[in-house]
């Protein structure tokens, strides 16, 4: 009978359940694509960090020890020291192997860069553009700043890690010196005015913001030749996904000794910038593996504040669903207040009643959850497209809690009607009073 | 005694028709009601025998409505005694004259008070579904009762006034009750529609049901057994 009549009569007031319905969809609507985006976001936001370069450097132990002197570095062997190009793929053999998407080495050595008798002192440094580093265990792994350094811009075209003549300009410094790409440069190594010379095509004109700028930027093997170092690299800037800094990441920057036991195990298994930077210390001996905290610092605070922003906006969206259930379901108690009265006149326990009502708004909660995580699915995947470039999963967890979430909203909005179907006297309704 | 333990002892034997002659059915001593300075009864009392059919009249303002709804346990009286068919009722709480009404009280409303989106049939199961469990067969016997067998599967915006009233009478009945209140049945009625309901009622009578028919209308009190006169809240000598 209980049902039959719950059957019946979520059909009454049809316009009325349609719009709660559609309140509850709204919100479960919000909440399916932001809690859909909220645990992709990190992800996604991660990857998308790692285009505005590396958050790790690696250095020469000497190099990272400064000998600061009225604020200047006097560190004799400052730029002295070197990595060897061929421990790279030790990078790759770290616990969190699968976390670095990218690694490029560097080797910066002075040079004139001369062209229609202007000479001018520069720097050249030698990367890696686009470079097949091969792994012992693998086919190879092609990294390089075209994949780490997005938003390098170049006019022209990139030069080839195995060109030996290809080269890219600052675009400061080829505004200074008059040139574009398609010419032609040429740099001569050394102090003096007899060191090497090598002319060089200009592939493309390079446009970093930074120091880039105002150098030329050439294919790491080129840059080893100029220099006399071959195999021989300076630094190497590492872009790793990491998790976002709490207390115990924080704790850690003392230096792992600082971390008790327990605490030091998790810490190391967990992607924090810094226990990545600390395992890629374990494997290149001698070297110094420094988070570079403001992009890593950055990317958690980011991360962290859209994720607070999802999860008020969230709370947001469930009040306004569960007032405007409340008010829906206050109009029905009051235009079936008779009903009410007259189940209360044969004897209905309040609970009973209670079920009826309650159990209208416990089906509307979960149409309008169905159709929420239905819409909220397909909102996330075009905010996913268009700003991430890629689709958001669908995780299954999202169809109890979403349904959840709706079904505690509506009962949350039926509150207060409950209270007025409890405080509802027969007496007051049966006579033709109200 | 408890209350359930008073139900199980008056348990009657015959589900339309009343049992045990002879008791008193409502036995009201002194009753009264006030709504602040407002005394709306004051000192009513008097009694009805099972199987009688009495009508309390008066004009409005009287006190008919009040002392209906102190009869059928939807009101407190704020003075006095009220026993129901052998129950002291007056001073239950809420929850015992809710136990107390759907098991001895079958109420018949000058509104009709149907669920309008449940059938004939399911309006009378539901005051069995309230008071035990829902019996389609039961509930089908009491519509014959009334005369709408025929009529069952109809919602109420299908019948006519006068069906509508007997589907809240069979309602009534269903649950074998000691006693059936009546708030002015025909009020809404025509005169065919009255003469009918009139009808149903006088034959319930003729078959043991103890009935109190509130109404200001004379023709239908001189067809009840007795008046109870009501007047400025007070009995009329």
């Amino acid at each position: 009978m209980v049902l039959r009549m719950l059957w019946r009569s979520f059909f009454e007031g049809r316009r009325r359940k349609i719009l709660a319905a559609a309140t509850v969809a709204l919100a479960a609507t919000l909440i399916t694509t932001l809690f859909a985006l909220s645990v992709d976001v990190g992800d996604k936001m991660a990857k998308e960090m790692t285009s505005y370069g590396s958050n790790i450097r690696v250095t020469p132990k000497a190099d990272a020890m400064p000998l600061l002197i009225g604020g200047v570095d006097y560190n004799p062997l400052k730029g002295r020291d070197y990595l060897n190009e061929r421990d790279l793929p030790k990078i790759k053999d770290i616990f969190w192997r699968n976390n670095i998407v990218g690694l490029v080495p560097r080797l910066a050595l002075p040079a004139t860069a001369e062209i229609d008798g202007t000479a001018l002192r520069i720097s050249v440094t030698g990367t890696y553009f686009d470079h097949l580093l091969p792994l012992p265990s693998d086919e190879g792994y092609r990294t390089g700043v075209r994949d780490i350094n997005r938003f390098w811009q170049v006019e022209g075209t990139w030069p080839d890690d195995a060109s030996e003549s290809q080269a890219l300009v600052g675009s400061r410094l080829a505004a200074r010196l008059g040139v574009v790409a398609g010419g032609t440069l040429r740099l001569r190594t050394g102090d003096g005015a007899d060191g090497p010379l090598r002319t060089v095509a200009i592939a493309g004109i390079l446009t970093t913001g930074g120091e880039e700028d105002d150098g030329v930027t050439v294919p790491l093997a080129m840059a080893q030749a100029m220099a006399g170092l071959p195999g021989r690299i300076q630094s190497i800037d590492v872009s790793a996904l990491t998790v976002p800094e709490n207390d115990l990441a924080r704790k850690a920057r003392r230096g792992p000794e600082a971390l008790s036991s327990e605490e030091y195990d998790k810490w190391y298994c967990t992607a924090y910038v810094g226990s990545i930077a600390h395992q890629i210390e374990e494997v290149l001996a001698d070297t110094s593996a420094r988070p570079i905290w403001q992009v890593a610092a950055g990317e958690g605070a980011v991360i962290t504040r859209i994720q607070m922003l999802l999860l008020v906006v969230s709370a947001a969206a469930i009040a306004a669903a569960a007032m405007c259930v409340s008010a829906l379901m206050n109009t029905t108690v009051l235009e079936r207040a008779r009903e009410i009265g007259l189940m209360k006149a044969l004897g209905a326990a309040p609970w009973e009643i209670h079920l009826l009502f309650v159990g209208e708004a416990v089906i509307v909660g979960l149409i309008g959850g169905a159709l929420g995580i239905l819409a909220g699915y397909a909102v996330a995947q075009g905010v996913g497209w268009s700003v991430f470039q890629s689709g958001v999963d669908v995780r299954p967890i999202t169809v109890p809690v979403v349904l959840a979430i709706s079904v505690i909203t509506v009962l949350a909005g039926s509150i207060l009607p409950s209270r007025a179907i409890a405080a509802l006297l027969p007496v007051e309704v049966l006579h033709g009073r109200r | 005694m408890t209350v359930s333990n008073q139900l199980t002892s008056d348990a009657t034997s015959s589900r339309f028709g009343s049992t045990e002659q002879g008791r008193m059915v409502i036995d009201i001593r002194g009753l009264g009601k006030r709504f602040g300075a407002v005394a709306a009864l004051q000192d009513v009392s008097f009694d009805v025998q099972r199987g009688e059919f009495i009508a309390i009249m008066g004009p409005s303002g009287s006190g008919k409505t009040t002392l209906l709804n102190i009869l059928s346990l939807l009101d407190r009286p704020t003075e006095g005694d009220y026993h129901l068919d052998g129950i002291a009722v007056a001073s239950l709480t809420e929850r015992e004259q809710t136990v107390i009404r759907r098991e001895k009280i079958g109420l018949v409303f000058q509104q009709f008070h149907l669920i309008p989106y449940l059938s004939a049939l399911e309006n009378v199961m539901l005051a069995q579904h309230y008071h035990s469990v829902a019996d389609r067969e039961e509930a089908l016997e009491a519509l014959e009762h009334v005369g709408l067998a025929q009529r069952r599967d109809h919602l109420p915006s299908q019948l006519s006034g006068g069906e509508q009233q007997r589907v809240c009478i069979a309602r009534a009945l269903i649950n074998a009750p000691a006693l059936i209140l009546a708030d002015e049945p025909t009020g809404n009625l025509d005169a065919d529609n009255e003469g009918l309901v009139m009808g149903l009622l006088e034959r319930l009578r003729d078959e043991g049901r103890t009935i109190v028919l509130v109404t200001h209308n004379p023709d239908l009190g001189e067809r009840t057994d007795r008046i109870v006169r009501l007047q400025h809240g007070r009995l009329a000598s």
